[in-house]
């Protein structure tokens, strides 16, 4: 493609989670944007949920903020109602017709009052709750909704039906924004790369009767499941049951409803994320009502992702889920009173009935018809199970050159994974269009700022509801009440959502109206929010650290939910304390350094070289360091991916293109030896050899340092010949040695060194593995017996086609958990395995000529010192740390380092890959900044009373404090210290160590916290003074 | 260690009736002593006998037992069984991976199996011993015997694994001396003398004749039993059991053809209805009694087929016709009565009365018409039963559950036949369960085994009090007989 046909706008199909990420990606790094979102707003699935796992956060508190960045930033276009309809062109120019349905509501003029709903005499069951609760046929799809603009169901409008009746909305609304005459249009929108994040509907298990649902009231999906324990959900997050509204007691989980059935629907695959999101709504119960009975009904527990072994553990010990291995047939009502029954095997095989008030079917995630259908339309290949064909090798690839696919439509997947394929896909299209960047983005200049440091104090007070989390407990009004009495407090609002959109551009038009100057927002915390509202603050002209946040959500209303009455009187405290240090806040500018546009990246596996070779082709210089003699790392022992991909020819492919690329620069035999600069500018010492060294300035780092593997100690390994590791056995499968050629019979130990109390996680691919192994040993000769002794086996996603193949083509599967681990013993000519068989509880004897050891993965102990040079976590296990487990994976608390494959945990080939892509992306999306804006939050010397004692020098984490000599205005000579802006990270421990006084962290002064104390300790005004 | 309980608790805790309780206490089945408080005394080792029969997990279970079990690794040397030997050998059960190698060991059969536990085996034990290769324990054990067949375990397996086709071939493999008793004799009997109960032809035709007399003088006007009426459309079997035990049964049909003016007849050779070769697992005896059936259409002439009584007797002729003879299938037709019926019904050729009947009504949905047409020929006929039945009665009421998830009566697969009594009434304790929770008071069903089970047995072990009846039973008896005499003139 010549580079003056590219266009450098792309346009993302979906505006889930998968998709905005894509896109806010793309936008930061240089691309203008189009989010194409078939609904009336963006947010997807995502929206829907409580909380999510393993981190039980508020699912709407972490989305939010990236909702708004979307609705807010300038090169993102949001197009709702949205569908596309055909793509033409090629990679680098396509021409995409998309069709806008008719909205019936003008966004422009919308000022989403909501009169229009309130009057709207038509009720229709609401699809966002699983009609489960009603809607208007004016509305919005949900509260936090992003475009917050109303919209017509045309097929519940009165008007619309019957053009003659109704249309009291019309007839109200304040802007005139209704326009019954809306029609569809259609766009011709020209883009160098399309993205699609087309999403995933969940099954429907209305399809049968065999689970009742539709049948008995009390059998609902885990989607309303989730609603229910929704505080913005149909009951406001009280559980109930749905038929006679009485507290529930007993709880049962069916997993795999609409998953790894080909009986009752046609999806063969494995959903990957019921089971830990069953895991997750059974602890959310368990949490809220103890005394709630909860079992969860499964096959397979498959939790094999980072930290969810330790979910799975801590629901099954600390919180007294049940977990009980049937799967259960069906569903039926006992007695008429709501009751359900449920008749199965336990697991030692006794016939057990019992009786629940509540059951939830854990459905799987399909890909919507329509989807196929475009799919189809465009040319993009579909796997067998209905997802998007992708290569492990290039994971958010299609089959059509320039179209890039993420989310749940690459197959099923949870959140983590659906926010790196969306980083990823925006990585290869930053690579794509390289040459363009920069060519269709607008940046728009923020208001000028004005000068408040003159100014009396005018503070705004803006109290958030939270929906019901935190007006649920807290009095809001009492506290908005309060907070208006205080001194120089000239604005007080409360909002339902204070981070969402429509909330955010009424805080810009008070604070200019009001004429405000310093801000305290009552809501939650600043860790996750203060960055959206100092954003606000400086579009309405004001700067931007002039906000104080009070927590009353997570240090008050969370945790005194049963005590309401002294929650508000928390709460007031908390106000007045930040009215009383924001007063004394003050204008800062943040520091603008330029940026180093070279990346460091540490290892030469796939990881590493996918990184660095992407951002390569994004045109940035890239250090390549690998501690061995050759690029490669584990995948040199892997001999193909899980759906048969070759992966010895991609490798050598790959290595070539690491080695050629003009723009990348591979130390062998090197390792980090030091490090120092901060996010933009690092400068590290790498050691090559024994005693080469050389510095390297690097504007960002990602650490792809892999895993190494588990020598086992168990199943007499090491000591007989015939028992070895499974990678041992792929070299000596690979060059059919005689122990391999000649074997008849052979033996396959799942779980060797994983999931143990000392390792308590999933090694991830040591399943599907073994069981590919196993195919192969199979196809060679059909006559050969081979047997899986397994725990779990974890075929997650598409990979359960091939664990249907294996047992399809007669491998034997046994399960071990129950009747404890095998055991081997040398017989004459081979190894004897005794092990329990787990259906007929009998003893089973298997002479095998060789047994094979699935053994884990570790963690590289080389981790710990680079974690200590770059001051990073690691995780109980050694891996490294992610900021975020759901929506920043690759990302660190340190800015400007980032992770990708086996470092952060054991994954097959095409997560890191698509990992990898992902750091790429973060760090394009870092370089494409050209500059960076330092946090000014760091200390400041008062040099007046500074008195050189330096002991800030020696507590100083980052050496960011030095003495130095000045004169003062008589012209003496004095020392006093100096601050580094750059190293500074405001941490405040001179603050605290300096017994002068001469030294502040900004916008954490003594002044301010000395307020703040005197502001807790003050007795809030009497009632009467109200 | 005693287990003290009363006959209720016991009964909900295996899910039977207390009659069935008393009964196993009277028989000695449960050894018990009365007790205070209308409370029994078990010891607890027959308590635990007991629940090890029927596979359940144990209620109680004493201090002394519970740590006793705990105690006692399932491996200590000295208890431990003898491991099975897996290595490479043929397997003959294991004809394809559809029948057993699929299975994901998930225990969908095993919960569905009304008599999942009965002799510690279940559906899902019964794939797994013959995935690996146990198939002289698994032929040489009654449970498949036991098994009506019914086929829920294999409408819910998430894999398609083909369990009803594993018994069967099971069933195949057993030596023919080793399998029960009348099932064989009823096989030999009907390729020796031509109808399972070895009734005599002379007898046979006695008989139609003059039951054909008395519906002449009750109902239906100038009836003459039509046998071996050459180029009469449609071929109607009878069911052995019928003329042997009750041959006004007979009639109900006749009734029914009469007014519907069918031009129909019966043969007075190889009329029977049965065909036990299916459940012996026979297939050659199976292939020859359909391949008699066909010969007798041609003989007469017809160009359609009814077997009127037995859900079976659809399906292993169905069945034959399209495995063995599929070309016999282009030249007739063959109705299941629901098609025959709602064929009349929908053409005028027979009104019914609703207000015939105004009992509260129920459609028990026979294995075979339902689940197992389904599965083989793509159509099970679940809304043409309750079509027909909702005609005939005022007040109607589903089982719940029912059609593809229905439980069977219990006496399927030749069950009613066997020897395994106490099996056949607990499989049945579903089916009395959902009826009781019905509230019916009549019971309808399409197959002979279904109704004799329901009626007979789960009637009187679980105090049913119901009212059974054929569905053509149902029909007949709602029948408005014009007394115009149209019917008449079409049958002159």
């Amino acid at each position: 493609m010549p580079e003056r046909t590219m266009i450098g706008a792309v346009l993302v199909v979906g505006g889930g989670i998968s998709g905005m990420q894509a896109a806010l990606d793309l936008a930061d790094s240089g691309y203008f944007v189009y989010l194409v979102e078939k609904t009336g707003a963006i947010g997807g699935a995502m929206p829907q949920y409580n909380k999510v796992f393993p981190t039980n956060d508020c699912a709407m508190c972490i989305i939010s903020p990236k909702l708004v960045e979307c609705g807010r930033h300038p090169n993102i276009r949001i197009m709702t109602l949205s569908t596309v309809i055909d793509i033409t062109g090629k990679a680098g120019n396509f021409t995409v017709r998309v069709l806008e349905h008719p909205r019936y509501v003008d966004p422009a003029k919308c000022i989403a009052c909501g009169q229009c709903s309130s009057r709207c005499p038509r009720s229709v069951d609401d699809s966002f709750n699983i009609f489960m609760a009603k809607r208007k046929a004016i509305y919005i799809k949900y509260p936090q909704a992003v475009p917050l603009k109303y919209q017509i169901d045309p097929e519940a409008c009165i008007r619309l039906q019957h053009p003659e009746k109704c249309g009291i909305c019309a007839e109200i609304c304040p802007p005139g924004a209704i326009d019954f005459t809306d029609l569809g249009r259609e766009h011709d929108l020209r883009v160098g790369a399309v993205i699609m994040a087309l999403g995933f509907q969940p099954f429907d298990p209305g399809k049968t009767r065999a689970w009742g649902y539709g049948l008995y009231p009390n059998v609902v999906t885990s989607l309303q499941f989730e609603r229910f324990l929704s505080p913005g959900g149909p009951t406001g997050g009280v559980l109930a049951r749905p038929s006679d509204r009485k507290p529930v007691q007993r709880i049962a989980f069916l997993q795999c409803v609409g998953s790894r059935d080909r009986n009752r629907c046609n999806n063969e695959y494995c959903s990957t994320v019921c089971c830990m999101y069953a895991i997750k709504e059974a602890l959310t119960i368990k949490e809220a009502y103890p005394e709630v009975e909860v079992t969860i009904f499964y096959m397979d527990m498959r939790t094999p992702g980072k930290e969810f072994e330790r979910y799975y553990e801590r629901a099954r010990t600390e919180y007294g889920v049940r977990f009980v291995r049937s799967r259960i047939h069906g569903v039926e009502p006992k007695g008429n009173k709501g009751d359900l029954r449920l008749h199965y095997i336990n697991a030692h095989g006794k016939q057990v009935e019992e009786t629940v008030d509540l059951v939830v079917l854990s459905v799987g995630l399909e890909t919507p018809d329509a989807m196929v259908r475009l799919a189809e339309k465009i040319g993009i290949h579909m796997t067998p199970d209905r997802f998007a064909s992708i290569s492990a090798f290039m994971p958010v690839h299609t089959s059509q050159k320039g179209i890039f696919t993420c989310g749940a439509f690459n197959g099923p997947r949870d959140i983590p994974q659906s926010v790196i394929g969306g980083s990823a896909a925006a990585a290869s299209v930053s690579a794509l269009l390289n040459p363009v960047r920069h060519t269709q983005t607008r940046t728009l200049p923020p208001p000028p700022e004005q000068d408040v440091s003159r100014q009396e104090p005018r503070i705004g007070v803006f109290i958030c509801h939270c929906g019901t989390n935190i007006a649920g407990v807290v009095d809001v009004e009492e506290v908005a009440a309060y907070a208006a009495t205080l001194p120089q407090v000239a604005h007080v609002a409360r909002n339902l959502f204070t981070c969402s959109q429509d909330t955010q551009d009424l805080m810009v038009q008070q604070i200019s109206d009001k004429g405000l100057n310093r801000i305290v927002v009552a809501a939650c915390t600043p860790r996750t929010h203060e960055p959206l509202f100092r954003k606000t603050l400086k579009s309405a002209g004001i700067n931007e650290y002039l906000i104080e946040m009070a927590n009353i959500r997570n240090q008050n209303a969370w945790v005194h939910g049963q005590e309401p009455e002294t929650a508000t009187a928390k709460a007031k405290d908390l106000v007045r304390m930040a009215v009383a240090k924001v007063r004394r806040q003050t204008a800062r500018k943040p520091l603008r350094i330029p940026i180093t546009p070279s990346v460091l990246v540490i290892g030469g596996g796939v990881a590493g070289m996918t990184a660095a070779l992407n951002l390569a082709e994004q045109g940035y210089r890239i250090h390549l360091t690998e501690k061995t003699t050759q690029l490669g790392g584990n995948a040199l022992h892997l001999y193909q991916t899980w759906n048969g991909e070759h992966v010895p020819r991609f490798l050598k492919e790959l290595k070539e293109a690491v080695q050629q690329h003009p723009r990348i620069e591979v130390s062998y035999t090197s390792t980090v030896a030091a490090v120092s600069g901060h996010v933009g500018n690092f400068t590290t010492l790498i050691r090559t050899g024994s005693s080469r060294k050389r510095t390297i300035d690097h504007g960002a780092v990602i650490i792809a340092t892999g895993a190494k593997r588990y020598i086992p100690e168990e199943f007499e390994y090491g000591k007989i010949p015939k028992v070895v590791a499974s990678i041992e056995f792929d070299k000596l499968h690979m060059h059919n040695e005689t122990r391999v050629a000649n074997g008849k019979s052979f033996v396959f130990i799942q779980c060797v060194g994983s999931r143990t109390q000392e390792r308590p996680y999933c090694s991830k691919s040591c399943c599907t593995h073994s069981i590919q192994s196993a195919i192969k040993l199979k196809k060679e000769a059909p006559s050969r017996q081979i047997y899986i002794l397994y725990r779990e086996i974890r075929t997650y996603g598409q990979r359960e086609r091939i664990y249907n193949q294996a047992r399809e083509m007669g491998i034997v599967f046994i399960n071990y958990e129950q009747h404890g681990p095998p055991r081997i013993r040398r017989a004459d000519s081979g190894v004897l395995v005794e092990v329990w068989d787990h259906v007929l509880h009998r003893p089973l004897e298997i002479r095998a000529d060789m047994v094979i050891l699935a053994a884990a993965t570790l963690a590289n102990p080389e981790a710990v010192a680079l974690a200590n040079m770059f001051k990073l976590p690691l995780s109980k296990d050694g891996f490294f740390q992610e900021a975020h487990a759901k929506l920043r994976p690759v990302e660190f608390h340190v800015d400007g380092v980032f992770v990708a494959g086996l470092a952060h945990y054991p994954k097959p080939l095409e997560e890191s890959i698509s990992q990898a892509l992902a750091a790429a992306a973060k760090a394009g999306r870092l370089l494409a900044r050209k500059e960076i804006a330092l946090e000014p939050n760091i200390a400041l010397v008062d040099p007046e009373r500074c008195d050189d004692c330096a002991l800030c020098i020696d507590v100083c984490p980052y050496r960011a404090i030095k003495l130095a000599e000045y004169r003062d205005s008589e012209g003496t000579l004095r020392t006093t210290v100096t601050v580094d802006r750059v190293l500074c990270k405001g941490c405040g421990i001179c603050q605290g160590t300096c017994p002068k006084r001469g030294i502040d962290v900004a916008g954490f002064t003594t002044a301010q916290i000395e307020a703040q104390i005197d502001a807790a300790l003050e007795s809030p005004a009497p009632e009467g003074a109200i | 260690m005693i287990y003290e309980t009363k006959v209720n608790d016991l009964a909900e805790e295996f899910g039977v009736h207390r009659n069935t309780i008393r009964n196993w206490i009277n028989s000695g089945v449960l050894p018990a002593q009365e007790g205070p408080g209308r409370r029994y005394l078990i010891q607890w080792e027959d308590y635990k006998r007991l629940c090890d029969k029927y596979n359940r997990e144990p209620r109680f279970v004493p201090d002394v037992a519970a740590a006793g079990e705990s105690a006692a690794a399932p491996r200590s040397p000295v208890s431990a069984p003898v491991p099975v030997r897996l290595g490479v050998k043929t397997n003959p059960l294991h004809t394809s991976p559809a029948l057993a190698d699929i299975c994901l060991t998930c225990g969908s059969c095993a919960g569905a199996c009304p008599i999942a536990g009965v002799d510690d085996l279940d559906p899902r034990k019964i794939v797994r011993m013959a995935f690996l290769g146990l198939e002289e324990e698994l032929v040489a054990s009654g449970w498949p015997w036991k098994c009506t067949l019914c086929g829920k375990c294999e409408a819910v397996c998430p894999m398609n694994v083909e369990i009803v086709q594993l018994l069967r071939q099971i069933r195949a493999r057993c030596e023919r001396d080793k399998i029960p008793a009348a099932i064989r004799k009823g096989v030999v009997t009907c390729l020796e003398k031509g109808n399972n109960l070895g009734i005599p032809k002379d007898d046979f035709l006695a008989l139609a004749r003059e039951m054909g007399e008395e519906l002449a003088q009750t109902s239906c006007p100038g009836f003459v039993t039509p046998i071996d009426a050459r180029g009469a459309r449609l071929l109607v079997t009878v069911n052995s059991k019928l003329p042997f035990a009750e041959p006004e049964a007979m009639t109900w049909w006749w009734k029914i053809l009469y007014a519907a003016g069918e031009s129909w007849t019966i043969s007075s050779e190889y009329w029977e209805g049965l065909n036990w070769g299916l459940h012996a697992g026979d297939y050659s005896a199976m292939r020859t009694i359909v391949k008699r059936i066909i010969d007798n259409i041609e003989r007469l002439n017809c160009t359609a087929l009814l077997l009127p009584e037995c859900g079976h007797a659809y399906y292993a002729t169905r069945y034959a016709l399209e495995r063995w003879f599929p070309e016999s299938l282009q030249q007739f037709k063959m109705y299941t009565v629901f098609d025959l019926l709602l064929e009349y019904l929908n053409e005028g050729r027979i009104r019914l009365d609703p207000a015939s009947q105004t009992k509260l009504t129920t459609f028990h949905d026979s294995c075979h018409y339902g689940r197992h047409s389904l599965k083989t020929f793509g159509h099970g006929y679940f809304e043409e039963a309750r079509t027909l039945t909702r005609a005939c009665c005022t007040r109607y009421v589903d089982l719940v559950p029912d059609r593809e998830e229905g439980y069977c009566c219990g006496a399927g697969g030749g069950a009613w036949a066997d020897p395994f009594g106490a099996e056949r009434v607990f499989h049945g304790r579903i089916k009395a369960r959902q009826i009781g929770a019905s509230g019916a008071k009549l019971v309808v069903t399409s197959c002979i085994n279904c109704r004799d089970q329901i009626r007979f047995s789960l009637n009187r072990e679980f105090n049913l009090n119901v009212e059974v009846q054929f569905l053509w039973e149902l029909v007949a008896n709602a029948l408005s007989m014009t007394p115009q005499g149209g019917n008449e003139a079409r049958h002159a």
